[in-house]
């Protein structure tokens, strides 16, 4: 059985897998500490996660019913993400393993999100498509074997996550911006304002969320604040619309370069209903299978870092004594003194 | 004591903890006999770099909850006085940490190691300033006290030599205060003493959308 610890944002994560089997999947969202602030405070989240860890391991082994005794190898999260978060789930990870002398198995964020899918029931063989879209990154995978995936795609700026979170903040909407923007669209009308739908010629499958991002701005400014609390639900749904049908452009472009028999979605802009039936009319109209893992999978959790780490080399007791977390490019800089 | 070492900082100045930190650990760990040997793993808590306490802290709470044993912290300021006093230094001790971004942590505490000021952050100056206040003048140490001898060695504050160990925080010290307050009673929390609230008024500032980027 593998152990598994995901803190590389805002949700600290455990779980139990046996195999692809899930005994446990803890999640203990710190949404509510980052609320405030529109978006993920680095600082907020890494001392959130020190306080949350270990009750949420504690947590996983009670719920999956097994001691540590029945460990066999611990896996964490080791990059890519928030620096100050991600080492307090590999220093509390790699702890665990040395006091036991148990294998450690770092894995990769991105590649966690693509192994969600080799998760029982109906666990998916590669080779298939996978749209990891959340508030950190946004990528289109080519998944030809259970260790790895080819980037095909990736944003060239914000993550549609984020740029869902400051569109709700712009219109007022709470955080996180993804189901505040759909619960509000869905009285709106998502052809009243023209958004402009970015990278649509570009013949690239990479994505571009910042010019929607200043098309809103200067549409909010335009309309004035009054129009905009008015038209809020049609500006929702407008902008919601040109995230998925970006999202879903690149998508079909993908589908029609490869021989790709499925599609996959994570990351937790999969969760949007707009995006899910979007991509389903997609795959119908393509004949490729639609696979859907429950939404818990597609947002940050430990059960897929565990799928990730049985595909993942394992490191032998004493070698990953010294072994370090790596962030992501833009959180790099973000490292306390 | 069986075993300590020390961790020193990178080239590039990053916290050498998440790299060095367990290896160490587990050295003294064996020198000691192995984990069965021990009954109780103390971690500072702090003040100091938010990095390297969380995976100070994080560590201990893994070992913790792995082998079965209790873990428990104490205050790296209290650590420092601790040595302040061993090394034989007269009067009241001012423990001084380098606080970063031009500030410092410290706490005073008397002769006999009572707490006198509670831990708290604030520029060079304005613990000399408050140093001036105080009848008779401490004994100084602390990786803070080194940083800023100019400011804070003044009015008769005494400091040891840059080279001088009493400016570090020994995890012997830890050990010898954790296994002092472990009497029984409830044993403090793992809490970090942080002294700062996150930079998020910093952050916020930076978003683009509030600086119209
Ligand atoms: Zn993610």
């Amino acid at each position: 059985m593998i152990l598994a610890i995901e803190t590389s944002c805002d949700d600290t994560c455990a779980a139990v897998l046996d195999g692809p089997r899930i005994l446990s999947n803890v999640i203990s969202s710190q949404a509510r500490a980052h609320e405030g602030f529109g978006g993920v405070v680095p600082e907020v989240a890494a001392r959130q996660h020190l306080e949350l860890t270990e009750p949420v391991v504690e947590a996983a082994l009670r719920e999956a019913g097994i001691g540590l005794d029945e460990v066999e190898a611990v896996a964490a999260t080791a990059g890519p993400g928030l620096i100050g978060a991600l080492l307090v789930g590999i220093s509390t990870a790699k702890a665990i393993a040395a006091a036991r002398r148990l294998p450690l198995i770092p894995v990769d964020h991105l590649q966690g999100h693509v192994a969600a899918n080799f998760l029982e029931p109906e666990p998916l063989r590669p080779p298939f498509l996978c749209l990891i879209a959340s508030g950190g990154h946004t990528l289109l995978a080519g998944v030809h074997e259970h260790s790895g995936y080819e980037l095909l795609g990736q944003t060239l700026d914000d993550a549609a996550g984020e740029a869902f979170d400051k569109s709700a903040r712009l219109l007022g909407l709470g955080y996180p911006g993804g189901p505040a923007v759909q619960r509000e669209a869905e009285g709106g009308d998502p052809e009243a304002f023209e958004m402009p739908v970015a990278m649509a010629r570009d013949p690239g499958l990479d994505f571009s969320f910042s010019g929607l991002k200043t098309a809103l701005v200067y549409l909010c400014r335009d309309l004035g604040p009054e129009e905009v609390a008015e038209r809020r639900a049609d500006l929702a749904a407008s902008f919601q619309a040109a995230v998925v049908a970006q999202l879903t452009a690149k998508l079909k472009r993908a589908l029609k370069r490869g021989e790709w028999r499925a599609v996959a979605l994570g990351g937790g802009v999969a969760a949007n209903r707009p995006l899910r039936e979007a991509v389903a009319r997609l795959c119908e109209e393509r004949g490729v299978r639609l696979k859907l893992v429950p939404i818990s999978l597609c947002t940050d959790n430990a059960a897929m870092i565990g799928s990730a780490a049985r595909f993942a080399p394992r490191i032998p007791y004493p070698d990953y004594l010294g072994y370090d977390a790596f962030a992501s490019g833009e959180a790099a800089a973000a490292i306390p003194h | 004591m069986l075993a300590e070492s020390l961790l020193g900082r990178s080239p590039e100045g990053r916290p050498r903890h998440a790299t060095s930190l367990l290896a160490e650990v587990e050295k003294a760990a064996a020198a000691a006999g192995g984990w069965s040997a021990v009954d109780l793993i103390a971690v500072g808590l702090g003040p100091g770099s938010f990095t390297g306490l969380r995976v100070g802290i994080a560590t201990a709470r893994g070992l913790s909850v792995s082998l079965g044993i209790p873990a428990t912290g104490v205050g790296s300021l209290d650590a420092l006085a601790l040595g302040i006093a061993e090394a034989g230094a007269p009067g009241m001790l001012l423990a001084v940490l380098d606080g970063f971004r031009g500030e410092v942590f410290a706490a005073l505490y008397g002769a006999d190691r009572e707490r006198i000021w509670e831990p708290f952050v604030c520029r060079p100056e304005a613990l000399a300033a408050r140093l001036g206040e105080l009848d008779s003048p401490p004994s100084v140490a602390g990786s803070g006290a080194v940083r800023f001898r100019h400011e804070l060695a003044r009015n008769g504050v005494r400091i040891a030599d840059d080279a001088d160990p009493v400016h570090r925080v020994a995890a012997r010290h830890i050990c010898a205060l954790a296994a002092a307050a472990d009497g029984g009673e409830a044993r403090p929390g793992l809490a970090p003493i942080y002294l700062r609230p996150p930079d998020a008024e910093r952050w916020r500032e930076r978003d683009p959308f509030q600086s119209g980027a």
